[in-house]
C-alpha cells in the first residue's frame, strides 16, 4: 500500500492550523483513511493509505483533503491556467509501445528545499503507483530556464519541444547523477538508475526520446538530462509524460500540477500535436486536461448502501466534506432526490456512482454505523466432499494415524526421484506433473502427482522424535491433464505410513480394510508391481472392483534415501473411492 | 483378623514396650520401607499401634568437606606454607606463599579470608605476616571437621564450630523426622488372638471372576499416583480442528460451503473480480502461473460482459479502467491467489445453477501466494470466503455478519478501517484484539461487491463478501510462533503431537 511522507510543519501550514498538534493530524487522518505507520529519520511522520487516493500521495493533497474535512474549502476548485505557448510535438518516430504525451509548463514555483522533496517524493510514489512502475506513465520535470525552443512550431509564434524515438545508440546527453555524454544504451548498462529501468524498453527497437533546439534532453522513461535538472532556484518548470495510456498520464499531470498550485505556482497549458501515425491519428490535444466531470447518485442508493437516514443537506455537506460538490437535481415525481456530483480533475478513482457513496460514508464516518445482523433466512450445509473427507480422517485418527496437512506444491526431484518413479509411469503417482511457469524456488515447482512423497518427507525431518510414527492425509493431488477444462485433474487422494520397527504389508493392509469396512465399500488387494514398493510386498488398492491406488511395504531404496532407519508400510487411494460417487 | 501381609509382618515385628523406628522394622520384616512405612499408618488407623515423631539433626561433610579431611583447611595449609617462609619472622610476599602452599581458585579466597579471622597472621600491602604462636594442630573447626569424617557423635562437637562448618558449606546439616511404633493395648489383644494375612492378588482375572474366587481376595493396592506410559491416539490436525470449527459456525449462520479448482483461469480469479490486467497482483510476482494450455472453456458472452466492465465500466455514469484487457490473459491458468474465483463461479450460476436471494456461501480453502516463506507467511494457505446475497444489504449488515462470526472465537471488539480494494466498495480491513494478548490485529478484508463485478455476473441484488486468512486464526489459538510448525512437510511431530485440540 502507498506511503505518504509528510512533515507535520508543512501540513499545519498549508492546511492553515498551525494550532493542530501531532497527535490531533494523526487522528483526523486516520479518519481519512491514511494510517500512522511511524517517522522517518528526518523526522517526516509516514501514513499508508488505499491505493485509490493517489492525489494523497504529497502533503499538498493530504492538506486540501483535510481543508475539505474540517470545512476550511468547499467546492471543486480548478487552477487558472494560461493560454499555451509551448508545443509537445510528437513525432512518427516515437516507439509504437509507448506513443503518448502530455505535459504542462508551471510558472512562478517557489521551491524551498521541503516543498522540492515533496515534489519529487510524488513524482516517485506517483510512478511506484499509477505509473505502474514509470511501465505505463512516467514523469519528467524539468527547468524550463535551461529549454530552448524559440518558433520551431510551423506557425512560429511559440517554443516546441519533440517527443520522438531515435536508435539505441541514435545520440548523446548527460544524465542525472553523471558527468559523461552517454547514449540511451550506455545509460541503460552504466548508469545505475538506467539499469535499474532497462526492462522497460529492453523491447523497443526505437528508445523514447524528447528535445529542443539544443538537442537531446530527456529519455523517458528511463532518467531526465543533467542540462534540465530541476533546483530550489527554479521558477518555471516544464512538466512531461509519457506513457502507454494518454487518460492514466493526463490524470498523473493532474495530481501533479495542483500538488505545485497549491503552493502558488501558474500552471500554462501546453498544445499536444499528435501525427497522423499516432494510435488516433492526428489531432491537438491541449493539456493539463482540467475538466470537472460529474455523475449522479440517488438518494436512495446512498441510504441503503450506509443503512443510515440522511436529509439532503446532510448529504450534500458530507459529499463537501470529501470535496465533492454535489447539486440537487430536480427530483422526478418526487421518487427520490438525485445528487448531480461534480468530481474534481485529480481524482482517478471514481469509476462509478458508488464510489461516492464510499466518500459519504467515510465523510460521515464508517465508525459511528451501529452494525446489525442481516435479516434474511438461509439454510447452511457443509458441500458432500467436504463431509467425505471429514469423515475419512475421523476414521483415519481413530485408526491411530496423526492426522497431516502438507503443501500442494513440491519439486519434481521429491515426488518422483527420491520415490523412484517416473512421470509417465503406468502407477500410482506416475502422472505428468503441472509445472509452475517459472518457479522462485525449485522446491516448489509443481504440484504433486501422489501424497505419499509428502509423507515420507514428514518422516525424514522427524526420525528424532519417537516411534511409531503413524502418519495420513486426506489431501489435494494434481497432473497434468488436457482433456480437463483447466488443463489440471485434481483429486483428493488418501495416503498413509506406518513407521515402526515391525511394520508389515500386513499392518497397512489391516488399516486399509478397516476404513473400507467403515465405509461399506468392497476392497481387494490384487498383487502389482510399483517402483517405490518392495516386488511381492506391493498390491493394487481396487475399491469396488476400481483400481483407487496402492499399498505395499516401501523399497529399501526409497527408505535409505530418506534416511529411515525402519521399515515403512504405506497405502494411498483415491478418497472418490469412499463416496458413492 | 486378617490383615494384609506387610501389616501383618509390621505387627509381628512391633514391640509393646519398646519404641522402634520405621526403618528398623522395615529390615527386619524385609520390606521396602515405603511399604513399611504404609502399613504402619493403616494399623495406626486401625488403632493397633501407636506412632510417635521425633526431630533427629544429622550432619554430612559436602564434598568440599570431604576434600580437606585429606588435604588439610586451606587457612592452614597457608599458615604451614608462610611459616615455613620464614613469614614468623618478617613479612614475605603473599603470591609467593600461595604458590607454596598450593593453593589455587576459589581456595585462595577461603584461605585468605579464614586466615585472618582465625588470627594466623596479618595481611598487608600484598605482604603476609604470621603469629608464630598460633597452633593450627588444636584448629577447632580442621579438629570437628576430621573427627565428624571418623564417625564421631556430632553432640561432642562444639555447637559453634558446626554451625561455622555449616556456614563454610563444609557439612550439611539434616534435620529428619523419625517415626518409631509401639504396639498399642488393642495391637496386642489383636496378636494374641492370632493375627493371619490375608491373600491379596496383583490383577483381576476372568477365573477370579467365575469361580467366585474374587471374594475372598484382598487386592494389591497400586500407587494410584505414580505416572503411567505414554499413549497416543491419531488426532486431527491442528489447522483442520480451526477450519472445521470454522466451517461449523459458518454453517450454524446459514451458510452453505463451495468448492471448485484450486487452478484456474485467471478469468474467474481476477477478471471476474474486476481486477484489472496491469494490476500489481497480477504480475508474474505474485502469482503461480501454470505452464499449461489456456482454459479450454469459458461462458463467452460473459467473457463478453467482463470485458465490457473493464473496458467502458458499467451503468449511466460508469468508467472502466485505462488498462490493457485480453481474452488470453483472462484464459491463461493459475492457482488461485484467494478462493474469490469459487464465489465468482457461484455468484456467475455456472456451479450450482442460477441462485436467488437471499443465499449465504463460504468456502475455507487453500489459496497460493508468491510471497517469501518465513514464519508468519506461506506460499499456500488457507483462505476463509465468505459471501450474503440479498435484495438489499447495507454495510452495517456487513458490519452485523463480522461482529456475530468474530465473537464466536472470543474476539469482541471488531474495529473497521476504510480500505480499498478494485472489487469491492466500500470496502474496509477488519482488526480485532486478541483476547490474551490484546495485541490489534488484521484478521480479514471485506466489502460490498461493486457493481463492475456483479452486473457481468447477471447478479441483481446486493451482495457482502469477506475472506481473510485461517493461519492468523490458528496461531493465535494454538500459540504457534512460526507458521512452519503447522503446515507443511517441515512440521514438527512433537508440536502436532502435542498440540491442544481445539473446540
Amino acid at each position: 500500500m502507498p506511503v505518504v511522507d509528510i512533515d507535520p510543519d508543512e501540513l499545519r501550514e498549508l492546511t492553515g492550523h498551525e494550532e493542530k498538534g501531532d497527535e490531533e493530524l494523526k487522528s483526523d487522518l486516520f479518519g481519512l483513511g491514511l494510517e500512522y505507520e511511524g517517522e522517518t529519520e528526518e523526522g517526516l511522520l509516514q501514513f499508508e493509505f488505499g491505493p485509490d487516493r493517489l492525489d494523497r500521495l504529497s502533503v499538498e493533497g493530504v492538506a486540501r483533503s483535510l481543508r475539505y474535512h474540517y470545512g476550511d474549502a468547499r467546492g471543486v476548485a480548478v487552477p487558472d491556467t494560461n493560454d499555451p505557448d509551448f508545443t509537445y510535438v510528437v513525432d512518427e518516430d516515437v516507439p509504437d509501445e509507448r506513443p503518448y504525451v502530455t505535459g504542462a509548463i508551471v510558472r512562478g514555483v517557489d521551491l524551498d528545499e521541503a516543498a522540492l522533496d515533496s515534489l519529487i517524493q510524488l513524482q516517485e510514489k506517483l510512478h511506484a503507483t499509477m505509473g505502474r512502475k514509470r511501465a505505463k506513465g512516467a514523469i519528467g520535470i524539468h527547468d524550463l530556464v535551461a529549454i530552448k525552443g524559440d518558433a520551431l512550431t510551423e506557425e512560429g509564434d511559440g517554443n516546441s519541444i519533440t517527443y520522438t524515438g531515435i536508435d539505441p545508440d541514435g545520440d548523446t546527453f548527460v544524465p542525472l547523477d553523471s558527468d559523461r555524454e552517454l547514449t540511451p544504451a550506455e545509460v541503460l548498462e552504466e548508469h545505475d538508475t538506467g539499469r535499474t529501468y532497462a526492462d522497460l524498453v529492453a523491447e523497443y527497437d526505437r528508445y523514447p526520446a524528447i528535445y529542443d533546439e539544443l538537442g537531446l534532453f530527456s529519455f523517458p522513461p528511463v532518467i531526465n538530462g543533467r542540462r534540465t535538472e530541476v533546483s530550489t532556484d527554479s521558477r518555471d518548470l516544464l512538466v512531461e509524460l509519457t506513457g502507454t495510456d494518454q487518460w492514466t498520464i493526463d490524470r498523473m499531470c493532474n495530481i501533479i500540477c495542483y500538488a505545485l498550485s497549491a503552493r502558488g505556482a501558474t500552471i500554462e497549458e501546453v498544445e499536444i500535436e499528435y501525427g497522423a501515425s499516432s494510435p488516433e491519428g492526428e489531432r491537438t490535444l491541449v493539456r493539463p486536461d482540467f475538466d470537472v466531470e460529474t455523475k449522479s447518485v440517488t438518494h436512495d442508493r446512498i441510504e441503503t448502501m450506509l443503512g443510515v437516514e440522511f436529509t439532503d443537506d446532510e448529504v450534500v455537506d458530507l459529499f463537501a466534506r470529501s470535496g465533492l460538490d454535489a447539486v440537487v437535481a430536480d427530483a422526478e415525481d418526487n421518487v427520490s432526490t438525485t445528487y448531480e456530483v461534480s468530481i474534481p480533475p485529480y481524482r482517478v478513482d471514481v469509476l462509478h456512482p458508488l464510489d461516492l457513496i464510499d466518500d459519504v460514508g467515510r465523510a460521515y464516518g464508517f465508525d459511528e454505523l451501529e452494525p446489525r445482523y442481516p435479516d434474511v433466512g438461509t439454510v447452511g450445509g457443509r458441500h458432500e466432499r467436504s463431509r467425505l473427507e471429514a469423515a475419512t480422517r475421523n476414521v483415519l485418527t481413530g485408526l491411530g494415524f496423526e492426522d497431516l496437512l502438507n503443501f500442494h506444491m513440491t519439486s519434481e526431484a521429491e515426488a518422483y526421484d527420491r520415490m523412484h518413479v517416473e512421470a509417465g509411469g503406468d502407477y500410482l503417482g506416475g502422472g505428468d506433473p503441472v509445472r509452475i511457469t517459472e518457479p522462485y524456488s525449485e522446491d516448489y515447482e509443481i504440484l504433486r502427482p501422489w501424497a505419499l512423497p509428502s509423507l515420507v518427507m514428514v518422516l525424514e525431518n522427524n526420525t528424532h522424535r519417537a516411534y511409531p510414527q503413524d502418519l495420513a492425509e486426506v489431501g489435494l493431488v494434481a497432473e497434468r491433464d488436457d482433456d480437463v477444462n483447466t488443463r489440471v485433474r485434481e483429486r483428493r487422494h488418501v495416503a498413509g505410513v506406518l513407521a515402526r520397527h515391525d511394520a508389515t504389508y500386513e499392518d497397512a493392509k489391516a488399516r486399509l480394510q478397516a476404513v473400507c469396512r467403515d465405509f461399506d465399500v468392497e476392497l481387494e488387494t490384487p498383487p502389482t508391481e510399483h517402483p517405490s514398493f518392495i516386488d511381492g510386498r506391493v498390491a493394487a488398492v481396487e475399491i469396488d472392483g476400481e483400481s483407487a491406488g496402492v499399498v505395499g511395504e516401501l523399497h529399501p531404496k526409497v527408505l535409505v534415501e530418506h534416511d529411515l532407519e525402519l521399515p515403512v508400510a504405506a497405502f494411498e487411494f483415491d478418497l472418490a473411492a469412499l463416496g458413492g460417487e | 483378623m486378617k490383615l494384609p501381609e506387610p501389616q501383618v509382618a509390621v505387627l509381628n515385628a512391633a514391640s509393646a514396650t519398646e519404641e522402634q523406628p520405621i526403618d528398623r522394622l522395615a529390615e527386619e520384616t524385609g520390606l521396602k520401607p515405603e511399604t513399611a512405612t504404609q502399613a504402619v499408618f493403616e494399623l495406626r488407623d486401625d488403632g493397633l499401634v501407636d506412632v510417635t515423631e521425633t526431630e533427629s539433626v544429622e550432619y554430612e561433610l559436602t564434598e568440599e568437606g570431604r576434600a580437606y579431611v585429606d588435604a588439610g583447611l586451606p587457612e592452614i595449609r597457608l599458615y604451614r606454607a608462610a611459616v615455613e617462609a620464614g613469614a614468623a619472622e618478617e613479612p614475605v610476599q603473599m603470591g609467593r606463599v600461595i604458590g607454596a602452599a598450593e593453593l589455587d581458585g576459589p581456595e585462595v579466597d577461603i584461605a585468605l579470608a579464614n586466615f585472618g579471622r582465625k588470627g594466623y597472621g596479618e595481611i598487608d600491602s600484598g605482604e603476609l605476616a604470621a603469629d608464630g604462636d598460633a597452633d593450627p594442630e588444636s584448629d577447632p573447626e580442621a579438629v570437628a571437621l576430621i573427627a565428624l569424617a571418623g564417625g564421631e557423635d556430632p553432640v561432642d562437637v562444639d555447637d559453634e564450630d558446626l554451625d561455622q562448618l555449616v556456614s563454610r558449606n563444609l557439612l550439611e546439616r539434616h534435620e529428619r523426622t523419625v517415626r518409631s511404633v509401639t504396639l498399642t493395648d488393642a495391637g496386642v489383644t489383636a496378636l494374641m488372638e492370632g493375627v493371619e494375612a490375608a491373600e491379596t492378588v496383583d490383577r483381576l482375572t476372568p477365573e477370579m471372576l467365575t469361580s467366585g474366587e474374587w471374594e475372598d481376595v484382598e487386592f494389591t493396592e497400586y500407587n494410584v499416583e505414580a505416572d503411567a506410559p505414554e499413549v497416543r491416539g491419531g488426532k486431527t490436525h491442528v489447522l483442520r480442528q480451526t477450519a472445521e470449527r470454522v466451517k461449523d459456525v459458518l454453517v450454524g449462520m446459514g451458510f452453505q460451503e463451495m468448492d471448485g479448482p484450486h487452478a484456474d483461469a485467471d478469468f474467474w480469479i481476477n477478471d471476474c473480480l474486476f481486477m484489472p490486467q496491469d494490476h500489481p497482483a497480477r504480475t508474474h510476482w505474485d502469482r503461480f502461473a501454470l505452464d499449461v494450455p489456456p482454459i479450454d472453456d469459458l461462458p463467452e458472452d460473459l467473457v463478453d460482459r467482463v470485458e465490457s466492465a473493464h473496458r467502458e465500466g458499467v451503468g449511466e455514469d460508469g468508467d472502466g479502467y485505462h488498462s490493457p484487457w485480453s481474452e488470453d490473459f483472462a484464459r491463461a491458468i493459475a492457482l488461485r491467489g484467494h478462493t474469490t474465483s469459487l464465489s465468482m463461479r457461484y455468484l456467475s450460476g455456472t456451479q450450482v445453477g442460477d441462485l436467488e436471494p437471499p443465499q449465504r456461501f463460504f468456502s475455507v480453502e487453500k489459496v497460493y501466494r508468491n510471497d517469501t516463506l518465513d514464519a508468519t507467511h506461506l506460499l499456500e494457505f488457507f483462505q476463509i470466503e465468505g459471501w450474503v446475497m440479498a435484495e438489499d444489504l447495507s454495510v452495517r449488515d456487513l458490519m452485523g455478519t463480522f461482529v456475530e462470526f468474530y465473537e464466536q472465537f472470543g474476539i469482541t471488539d471488531i474495529q473497521f478501517k476504510p480500505h480499498y480494494n478494485p472489487y469491492t466498495e466500500p470496502s474496509f480491513e477488519l482488526f480485532g484484539r486478541h483476547p490474551t494478548t490484546g495485541e490489534l490485529i488484521e484478521i480479514g478484508n471485506s466489502g460490498m461487491f461493486r457493481d463492475e463485478v456483479l452486473e457481468p455476473l447477471g447478479v441483481e441484488h446486493d451482495v457482502m463478501a469477506w475472506g481473510l486468512a485461517l493461519e492468523r486464526l490458528a496461531m493465535l489459538t494454538t500459540g504457534a510462533e512460526d507458521i512452519r510448525d503447522l503446515h507443511g512437510t517441515l512440521a514438527d511431530l512433537d508440536f502436532l503431537r502435542g498440540a491442544e485440540v481445539t473446540y
